[in-house]
């Protein structure tokens, strides 16, 4: 009896210290109510049961109330503490107690073992009336664990996505389902073998093909590292958890410019409201499409009715996706409506046939289509709208008839004609041999060949960069080592494309630049200038901050989209400038370049993504900028399968998430000599990891090492190279094929 | 204001160019570095500034802003044939004069790919080859196949090609072929290498001219599009890396009996050269290197955008006004902006003058620069005879190992062709030229060498 008691004292002693954890010392004396708990707790057995009894009940009474008044008062920022604390739920807590069997697996290799993912193989039966039915699924997630170490508090290494993505793939030859645990402040930043942002983007690459239905619940979605195992068919999202572009703690870090220690409290509270990071505020923006309710303050290890509440979720998530590809509206409405409770009314088959999974890859991509495109500022006419639809209905029409259905009969007419000509030849050999020697003996001469020139005219008048105007000399930065001599500024940004000719060290060049020289004279034509960067949070100051932008680079978006031909052939392309804020990207440029790759898919064009420079994500936009990576690369995935060619050039800083997702994941990505390359800033590796990195961590060269990039590139050659890899790569789907 | 120039060059030239400033009342600065202090041309300047290298460009300006000099003057070498010295010479803050043709010119003259396309466009001959880079082998076979059946067509007895690097020059990355069964793997083995060393894999295909005589024509235009020539010059003795040995103004002997009509050759290389000079809007002293053949024929080689070692014997047979020209003097009053104060006409030629270039080298070891030190330099000083140098007669000098071993050059003169000869031979006779090695032998020179070969001038020798 005294036991029991005792159980139930530590309970609420243990609920008393989290509510002062979440909530503050100073929150309605909590800190006098521990202190009493603890005594009675230490001297429990001076205590009679009446005594102790009333005085649990009272307690408990007290608790209750305070949970329920601090649930009422919850900011934001308490509810990245709910997350963050030790008593906060894990994915081991999960598939104890949400699946009925389960069995983690070991990823391969060596390196492979990451503790902070667990992959296993898990059953969830469901009871309909008095039979049982049982689910195959693959759990994937990260796990926090209650405060270890070693789990890096759900951090993933590259290759704890590496095995992600093993499982992932088992799971597609086997035909279940995955549900995806997310419980991660953001991917270990590490560029190692691979690097942290090529392998995101590789599993994101993968996911957006991926051939059974996805489930994702998420508690703690840190940026890139959620994404990571974040692209699904449905995202589920616990009441008391936050996705976020970034911890508040690094949004404020950036906002206070802070180089070195921790930025000021008010600050990260204030960054918290912002960023929007709630369940509540990520269901409004759309990012996530349920939420999983909580008892007060979070679920924690204890809380039972939580984790079948969560049960119900994910099945019914998942018969809801499965039934999306199978059955009429109306018939999905029902069942889901009867599918409430622990008492199902009915069972789902979660085999997909093959129509099936087209039909949920179609979904996929329309789903992620539609995210965040009420954010988008397009100032524009319904007239004008409307016309832009029917011509590019009328676009498509017309390319599907010239290629698919022209271009193919004439390909094959010809494959027809060569082979009959080749076998003809065979027969007539004894023939036509002797009349060919005596024709060349007569004639003398022998027809010419026929071979495409590879040479590209240079252009004449070149274009002088703003750069070259100043009539000074600047030293190599490299010049110590390699004894390069001092450059004249005119010839540097002029003849030499800010390439120092002794060493081939690059210097940076304005976005212009590359517009003018690699690009034949007069073929850009820009277009969606009119997409324009918004607030869509409401992010203090960033208004101002855009305005400025604006103002100053006379663009809308740090991307440009634009049709421009290299040695005539006429492509698609995109550029990332670093003048518009530091080229990150927010929904007006995710919206451009998914709209430009739409464009180069319908008229069968290759795909180009310059990276003049890019900082990432934009935090001023949330959650709505993190679900552009996995928007954009459905987009990509899209565009490669369909046989085109998508080529990305970075140049100067290019980091963190777009690198990570829709850049990351091209077939042939190269970089200039003078790109620094990587997922986060020698910074943020310092703050997470407590290490410094050495100054080459992330140069070309050690891109080229670790195999994100296909190669390296010298500036004064890329016109010249992007010529070649347009006519040597790519499928045989480009329209000058 | 007294124009002020710059001379950015050493030795020989920059004594010729401070000569010239002194007769035409310019101030001058001349440069040197440490190891040209020996030298004549530091010991005779009356203002000079001591920099790091001749080819420092920064050095230079800082010198020329310094001693605020409006023009500047390359020589020959070092940065004569750098566009874009000249280019940054004429585009900065405070421009000064590049004495010489325009950057544009020396840009584009001196690539020998542009200079083919325009002379074909201009219907002037160039070596039978292609003027654009190949990158494809089946395309060089193909090409290759055209080329030696043209030849054929015209008549070469000796049919080869040469197959080069496009962006390469001075003998590297470059090949002979003498049937189409060599092309490809030498096309393949050129082109790695060109990209290796230059970057671009493009690779020309020429024929190669078996029995040449080397002419010159010695162009000079002002900038308001005046042109004269100053008649040809003859630099077929070469060593075996193209470097002259021996020159002779005129370029052609007419009494030699070769069966050929050298007067209509040197008529129609004078009038093409011209021609190109007038349409690309040339201007300055430019020499037009020609190959002559024993058949008859001849081809436009290149284009030397800069005056020329052996400028002077093309001087000393020119006459205005019964003066033999200077040909710096002319070149340096062209580039202050002045008219041609003759015509073709007046100019007149007579005579021949022969130069011999005396060099430290080893001729029996391939023609090995040599260095040590100079201790017995003596002529005997005879009125046909000029002798430049800037090695000091008074005492000892050392050859500088950095720079070209060039130590002097005789530039003879006589009324015809015989005399030039036999009074080349006397001066080769009288000469005194002594030295050691530093590892304490004789010094070699090539005046053996230089005799030997006085005796094959105007003739046709396998290239």
């Amino acid at each position: 009896m005294k036991i029991e008691l005792h159980k139930k004292l530590t309970h609420l002693m243990e609920t008393a210290i989290y509510i002062r954890d979440i909530k503050g010392e100073d929150f309605c004396d909590i800190q006098t109510l521990i202190e009493k708990l603890l005594e009675v707790h230490q001297n429990f057995y001076s205590y009679s049961v009446e005594e102790l009894k009333s005085f649990i009940e009272s307690t408990n009474q007290k608790i209750e109330f305070l949970l329920q008044k601090a649930e009422e008062t919850l900011t934001p920022y308490e509810i990245v503490k709910i997350v963050r604390h030790p008593q906060r739920i894990t994915l081991q807590d999960i598939l104890e107690n949400v699946y009925d069997n389960y069995m983690e697996l070991g990823g391969d290799k060596e390196i492979n073992l990451d503790p902070a993912i667990v992959c296993a193989k898990a059953m969830l039966i469901r009871k309909v009336d008095n039979e049982l039915y049982f689910h195959q699924v693959m759990v994937i997630g990260h796990e926090k664990g209650h405060g270890e170490e070693y789990r890096q508090g759900g951090s993933a290494k590259p290759w704890g996505n590496e095995k992600a993505l093993r499982y992932m793939k088992m799971a597609e030859t086997e035909g279940i389902p995955i549900h995806f645990f997310i419980f991660t402040p953001g991917a270990y930043p590490i560029e190692d073998y691979p690097g942290a942002a090529q392998q995101i983007a590789k599993n994101l690459y993968y996911m957006a093909g991926l051939k059974v239905p996805t489930i994702s619940f998420i508690s703690e979605g840190g940026s890139g590292g959620a994404e990571a195992i974040g692209l699904t068919d449905f995202r589920l999202m616990a009441e008391k958890g936050y996705y976020s572009v970034i911890s508040p703690e690094g949004a404020a870090a950036i906002e206070a410019n802070l180089k070195e220690g921790r930025p000021p409290r008010e600050l990260v509270e204030k960054c918290a409201n912002f960023l929007k990071l709630t369940s509540y505020d990520n269901l409004k923006l759309g990012t996530i499409d349920r939420i999983v309710p909580e008892p007060p303050l979070g679920a924690r290890k204890k809380d039972f009715d939580f984790f079948r509440r969560l049960k119900v979720e994910l099945i019914k998530a998942t018969d809801e996706i499965v039934l999306q590809t199978k059955s009429l509206k109306m018939f999905r409405k029902y069942v889901l409506s009867k599918q409430d409770s622990e008492n199902f009314k009915f069972y789902v088959d979660w085999d997909l046939t093959e129509d099936e999974r087209e039909i949920l890859l179609e979904n996929r991509i329309k789903k992620y289509r539609k995210i965040s495109k009420w954010a988008v500022y397009e100032p524009k006419s319904i007239m004008k709208s409307f016309m832009e639809v029917g011509h590019n209905l009328s676009l498509k029409v017309k390319n599907e008839i010239k290629y698919k259905i022209l271009k193919q009969g004439q390909k094959s007419f010809k494959k027809f004609l060569s082979e009959l000509s080749s076998e003809s030849s065979v027969i007539l050999k004894p023939v036509s041999d002797p009349v060919k020697t005596v024709y060349n003996l007569i004639v003398g001469k022998k027809l010419k060949p026929r071979i495409g020139s590879q040479y590209i005219p240079e252009e004449t008048t070149p274009y002088e960069s703003p750069l070259a105007l100043e009539d000074k000399t600047v030293s190599c930065p490299q010049g110590e080592k390699y004894g390069c001599p001092d450059l004249w500024v005119p010839d540097l940004y002029g003849e030499f494309c800010g390439v120092c000719p002794n060493c081939n060290y690059h210097f940076p060049l304005e976005y212009t630049w590359y517009l003018n020289n690699i690009f034949d004279k007069g073929s850009i034509r820009t277009f969606n200038d009119e997409i324009s960067s918004t607030d869509p949070l409401n992010f203090a100051g960033y208004s101002e901050k855009l305005r400025e932008a604006k103002e100053n680079t006379g663009v809308n978006s740090a991307l440009l989209s634009f049709e421009a031909k290299i040695g005539g052939i006429s492509l698609i392309a995109v550029m990332l400038i670093g003048d518009f804020r530091q080229g990150t990207v927010g929904v007006a440029e995710g919206e451009k370049f998914i709209r430009a790759i739409e464009i180069a898919k319908i008229t069968r064009r290759p795909f180009l993504a310059l990276v003049h420079s890019t900082g990432g994500i934009r935090i001023h936009e949330g959650t709505l900028g993190v679900i552009q990576m996995p928007r954009c690369t459905i987009a990509v995935r899209d565009y490669v399968e369909a046989g085109g060619l998508y080529i990305v050039v970075y140049d100067n800083n290019s980091y963190a998430g777009p690198v990570a997702s829709f850049l990351g994941s091209a077939p042939y990505q190269f970089a200039l000599r003078s790109t620094r390359l990587g997922f986060a800033g020698p910074r943020v590796i310092r703050e997470t990891t407590g290490q410094d990195v050495p100054p080459d961590y992330h140069s070309a060269e050690n891109a080229l090492k670790r195999g994100h990039i296909q190669g390296i590139w010298d500036r004064r050659e890329l016109r010249k190279k992007i010529f070649t890899a347009l006519l040597t790569m790519g499928g045989q789907n480009l329209y000058y094929r | 204001m007294k124009e002020r120039l710059l001379i950015a060059n050493r030795g020989e030239i920059a004594l010729r160019i401070m000569e010239a400033c002194e007769e035409l009342g310019l101030d001058y600065v001349a440069v040197y570095t440490k190891e040209d202090e020996e030298s004549l041309h530091v010991r005779l300047a009356k203002k000079k500034v001591r920099i790091s290298d001749y080819r420092d460009i920064n050095d230079l300006l800082a010198v020329a802003d310094e001693n605020k000099c409006s023009l500047i003057h390359p020589g020959y070498g070092f940065l004569s044939e750098d566009y874009r010295f000249a280019r940054r010479v004429e585009k900065r803050e405070r421009p000064l004069i590049f004495v010489g043709p325009s950057w544009e010119a020396i840009r584009d003259l001196g690539n020998k790919i542009y200079l083919k396309k325009l002379a074909s466009q201009l219907k002037i001959p160039v070596i039978p080859g292609t003027t654009e880079p190949i990158y494809n082998e089946i395309e060089a076979e193909f090409k290759a196949e055209e080329l030696l059946e043209l030849l054929k067509e015209e008549g070469f007895e000796y049919r080869s090609l040469f197959i080069k690097a496009a962006a390469g020059g001075g003998g590297m990355g470059i090949e002979e072929v003498k049937n189409l069964e060599e092309v490809r793997p030498v096309f393949r083995k050129i082109r790695a290498y060109a990209k290796r060393l230059f970057g671009d894999e493009g690779v020309l295909i020429e024929a190669k001219i078996p029995v040449i005589q080397h002419v010159e024509v010695q162009i000079l235009g002002s900038k308001k599009g005046e042109y004269v020539h100053f008649g040809t010059r003859n630099c077929t003795i070469q060593s075996p890396f193209k470097q002259k040995r021996i020159e002779i103004a005129p370029g052609f002997d007419f009494n030699k009996n070769f069966s050929l009509n050298l007067q209509k050759i040197e008529s129609e290389i004078i009038k093409y050269s011209l021609r190109l000079a007038k349409n690309f809007g040339y201007y300055s002293l430019g020499t037009w290197e020609w190959l002559v053949t024993p058949e008859g024929k001849y081809y436009l080689m290149e284009v030397n955008t800069r005056v020329q070692v052996e400028n002077e014997i093309s001087g000393k047979i020119s006459f205005i006004n019964n003066n033999s020209v200077n040909l710096i003097k002319e070149q340096i009053k062209v580039a202050l902006g002045e008219r041609l104060e003759y015509t073709q006409e007046e100019i007149l030629f007579k005579g021949t003058s022969i130069e011999l270039r005396l060099i430290a080298e080893d001729v029996s070891q391939g023609f090995q620069p040599l260095s040590g030190t100079i201790t017995h330099f003596k002529w005997k000083p005879e009125s046909w005879l000029t002798i430049r140098t800037h090695v000091p007669q008074d005492k000892p000098y050392n050859i500088p190992t950095q720079f070209d071993p060039n130590l002097a050059l005789a530039i003879i003169y006589g009324e015809n062709f015989e005399l030039a000869k036999r009074r080349a031979q006397e001066f080769l006779e009288n000469l005194i030229i002594e030295g050691v090695t530093s590892k304490g032998e004789k010094l070699k020179t090539n005046k053996e060498y230089l005799k030997e070969k006085l005796e094959i001038i105007y003739q046709f020798l396998p290239s």
